[in-house]
């Protein structure tokens, strides 16, 4: 590790997170869409809240030709739109002053020797302590010709007291061998403990709240096991389709878009053990643990545990859509899945035969992320006479939308009669806490710039859910994985994804 | 302070109910609500006042707190001239759209006539939401002696060292209470929270690495404050004579501070009509640092001149200077304040003054 910057007694105690350092942010692929509606938008609100190092720069790196100005009023224009809080008219052209634009091709050394030195000058200019934070938010093709050229100019190494760090957009790689390419080549120009990758699923206070709901909370963690739970349903569902994404999504899929990052990061999130404390490496060594125990599927058990499927025309939200088929630059002959079903086990001590459930499409009635720990039902003895199945206890919780968390059990109905209903107590953030909850770019942008990795997913992780992933997809290429089966838009998906559920004698959760 | 109230004085922040009902009078209101309304708490946010006319000040900051906070508000008015003994309450819901619903949160308000210190923990205690944080914000001045029984429900003491009379003696019992046996209250002062974002600009200056070699140069703090704000300008002095390790110097009746290489540091408090603390300025030779803020501004002006850096001008959030903010601020912060009673230590001498 680099010595760190000298430290600045003025924020010894005064707040309970790590300081985001003065640095300069160089976006690659600036003109882009993820800066326009995510980043510059988080980092406005950054700058609102008295949460950024005033002395930041932020340099856009792109190929068109503008200036500083015109970049700033692009900027402005779309920050304007998208920041979740209004722009101050008078606070703007202040945050501004700290936007800058370079113009080069990403495959010319000499822009990023200019940029060096215009970094330098920043530096000297702004005070920002020669700490660089370079976010790739290109294409994942431009990633390794900027890398190299990073590296070719000097401008991975951190100077003397200072710190130079990566920020890596997913996709990490479309299988195992192009991630580890990419992890090798990102590790050729910066070191592991400097790369941040960023799955922004990480960044929500829901998925942050599943490590205080399970640790923070002695009653929870006694049943948090396969002695108390009968099975765990963890579900990304969403009304869309592939909305102009339909080049990247025919190559990806469901299982490489969603499951390969975000819901596996949220079953590790489900499934971890309690980490040694709370570093970023504590809780990271526990998450690859549980990728580690997910049993391989491969073969014919793929076609046994998992279920890919492709919507068919339907209905959603009360309006006709076509087939995925049918969707614009979609080949006739797709055989991408939007939807994946599968029954996933973690073969360790604390969740030995409980199936840990996967679900995530496209085109389905309702938009929502959650987890549900389904607990075993009680000992059928006391209540067998009132004829009546009693319903299990399910603790959920919600990412999004609707954030909170709540328990399902049984409660006698009022009357001289015993029956027995079940009844919810529901705990939603929006209630309790009226203030807006920033972000997810706002909290990673801002760990970044603190040198807190925690939220970012490590190299092992990457590779591990990789590992997962690509023996199904393998056994689907194949032909051993089983057949795409189709699903009508606007419903729930297809059959075989009922009847995967139904062996453990579970159903599918009614959002 | 608010002068004192008689007997004559009537308040009606709600619908007046028998005090052994209240429970089920609530429980009527959001019967008779209708399914639309959600009922929500995080918290019992109790506020205690002396002032018949702090009422209905006190109700309408409680709605504005709970578009933020659910919770069960208790305003406790404390009619302590009365000649007779007695107690009554009301009862309201503050209600604010958030989507599809509308989430309310509860008002008890208690009118505790004469001069009784056990009806605050008999009566008013008996209505807490249970299992849940009390906030307790006293707006009237602590008084020996300490019932630690009263103290020791309390979670988080909120209190605002600017309404004292008599700060040295408020703080000595302040720091009493966070004393006081099995007693786990958080001292919350809403005067060290206002400073925060101070505090917070101060420090942005030295983020900057070619600024940073002139804190440990630091020879003179200029603070300007409001009429009835030095106490900010004290805690705010305090702070950066704790983070700096500066002591308190008196010779001749003259204060300064001594800097560990035994550099002198002195200071001068300039009153001035505006925002609570209108400038905040340190120099360190020729170098200066200076935050300003007009009163109602929501920004500091933040400069730095003069020294081996490049003058700048920067503009800074400095939140509203109004106290329902520097109430959801303090709340939304939670966790104690370890730098507190550590800037207090540094001016203890200056408090008497």
């Amino acid at each position: 590790m680099p010595p760190s910057s000298p430290a600045n007694p003025l924020r010894e105690g005064l707040l309970s997170r790590s300081a985001p350092e003065p640095c300069s942010l160089v976006i690659f692929g600036a003109t882009g869409d993820l800066t326009h509606r995510k980043l510059v938008p988080a980092l406005y609100n950054l700058a609102a809240d008295g949460n950024l190092p005033p002395s930041i720069s932020v340099i856009g790196f792109a190929r068109r030709e503008k200036s500083d100005e015109q970049f700033r009023a692009e900027l402005e224009e779309a920050a304007r739109k998208f920041s979740r809080q209004k722009i101050n008219d008078e606070l703007w052209p202040n945050f501004a002053a700290s936007i800058f634009y370079h113009r080069s091709e990403f495959t010319n050394l000499a822009g990023y020797e200019s940029l060096a030195a215009r970094l330098d000058e920043l530096d000297a200019h702004r005070g920002t302590r020669g700490n660089r934070l370079f976010y790739l938010s290109a294409g994942p093709d431009q990633f390794p010709i900027i890398l190299e050229n990073l590296r070719k100019s000097g401008l991975n190494r951190a100077k003397e007291g200072s710190w130079s760090r990566v920020i890596v957009e997913k996709p990490f790689g479309t299988d195992l061998p192009s991630a580890i390419e990419l992890n090798n080549m990102v590790e050729g120009s910066f070191r592991e403990a400097d790369t941040y990758r960023i799955d922004h699923y990480l960044g929500k206070e829901t998925a942050q709240n599943i490590m205080v709901l399970r640790f923070a909370n002695a009653i929870f963690e006694q049943v948090w096991n396969a002695r108390y739970v009968h099975h765990v349903q963890i579900t990304a569902s969403e009304p869309l389709g592939v909305e102009g994404r339909a080049g990247y999504y025919d190559h990806s899929g469901a299982m490489r878009d969603m499951v390969q990052n975000h819901l596996l990061q949220l079953l590790c999130l489900t499934a971890m053990e309690p980490p040694t404390d709370l570093s970023a490496d504590a809780i990271r060594d526990e998450k690859v643990k549980v990728l580690r125990c997910l049993r391989r599927l491969a073969g014919p058990d793929v076609a046994e545990h998992v279920v890919r499927a492709q919507y068919a025309a339907g209905s959603v939200n009360g309006r006709d859509v076509v087939g995925y088929l049918d969707e614009q630059n979609i080949p006739a002959t797709s055989q991408t899945e939007t939807y994946v079903a599968l029954e996933a086990s973690v073969d360790n001590w604390r969740w030995a035969g409980v199936p840990f459930y996967i679900r995530v499409g496209k085109r389905l009635p309702k938009g929502a992320t959650e987890i549900a720990l389904h607990f075993k039902s009680v000992p059928p003895v006391l209540f067998r006479q009132t004829s009546q199945a009693i319903d299990d206890n399910v603790l959920v919780i919600r990412i999004q939308p609707d954030e909170g968390v709540s328990l399902r059990m049984s409660a006698k109905l009022p009357g001289s009669s015993l029956r027995i209903e079940p009844v919810k107590m529901d705990f939603h953030y929006g209630t309790s806490f009226g203030k807006a909850t920033p972000e997810a770019y706002e909290r990673l942008l801002l760990d970044a710039m603190a040198g807190d990795p925690t939220l970012f997913a490590r190299r092992d992780e990457v590779e591990e859910a990789w590992k997962f992933v690509d023996a199904i997809r393998a056994a689907w290429d194949s032909g051993e994985g089983g057949p795409l089966a189709n699903y009508s838009a606007g419903t729930w998906g297809p059959d075989e994804a009922d009847e995967l559920v139904k062996r453990s004698g579970a159903a599918w959760r009614r959002l | 302070m608010e002068a004192a109230v008689s007997d004559l004085v009537t308040i009606t922040p709600g619908l007046p109910v028998e005090i052994g009902r209240i429970e089920k009078e609530l429980g009527k209101l959001w019967e008779e609500s209708g399914d639309g309304k959600t009922r929500a708490s995080l918290i019992n946010l109790a506020i205690y006042t002396e002032s018949a006319a702090a009422v209905d000040r006190n109700t309408e900051l409680i709605a504005q707190i709970a578009t933020e906070h659910a919770c069960r508000a208790i305003l406790i008015f404390a009619n302590r001239t009365a000649a007779e003994r007695g107690a009554k309450a009301w009862i309201n819901a503050h209600c604010h759209a958030a989507g599809k619903h509308e989430i309310c949160s509860e008002q008890i308000t208690f009118q505790l006539d004469g001069d009784s210190p056990s009806a605050l923990t008999n009566v008013v205690f008996a209505h807490l939401d249970s299992d849940l944080p009390l906030c307790f914000w006293s707006q009237a001045p602590f008084r020996e002696p300490l019932d630690s029984r009263l103290w020791s429900w309390i979670d988080r003491l909120i209190f605002d060292s600017n309404d004292w009379d008599d700060p040295a003696a408020q703080f000595a019992l302040v720091r009493k209470i966070a004393t006081l046996g099995e007693v786990r209250t958080a001292l919350c002062d809403l005067n060290w929270t206002r400073l925060l974002s101070l505090r917070l600009g101060l420090a942005h200056f030295f983020d900057n690495a070619c600024a940073l070699p002139y804190l440990r140069q630091l020879d003179h703090v200029e603070i300007v404050h409001a009429p009835g704000a030095r106490i900010s300008a004290l805690l705010l002095l305090g702070w950066l004579a704790h983070q700096l390790d500066w002591k308190l110097d008196s010779v001749l009746g003259r204060h300064a501070f001594r800097a560990p290489d035994r550099r002198e540091v002195t200071f001068e408090f300039v009153m001035r009509p505006g925002a609570c603390i209108s400038s905040c300025r340190l120099a360190a030779g020729d170098a200066s640092f200076q935050l300003d803020r007009a009163q109602h501004d929501q920004f500091y002006h933040a400069t730095m001149s003069g020294g081996r850096f490049e003058a700048s001008s920067q503009l800074l959030p400095a939140g509203r200077d109004r106290i329902t903010e520097t109430l959801l601020m303090e709340l939304s912060r939670g966790g104690r304040h370890p730098l507190y009673l550590k800037a207090l230590d540094a001016i203890q001498p200056l408090l008497a003054e």
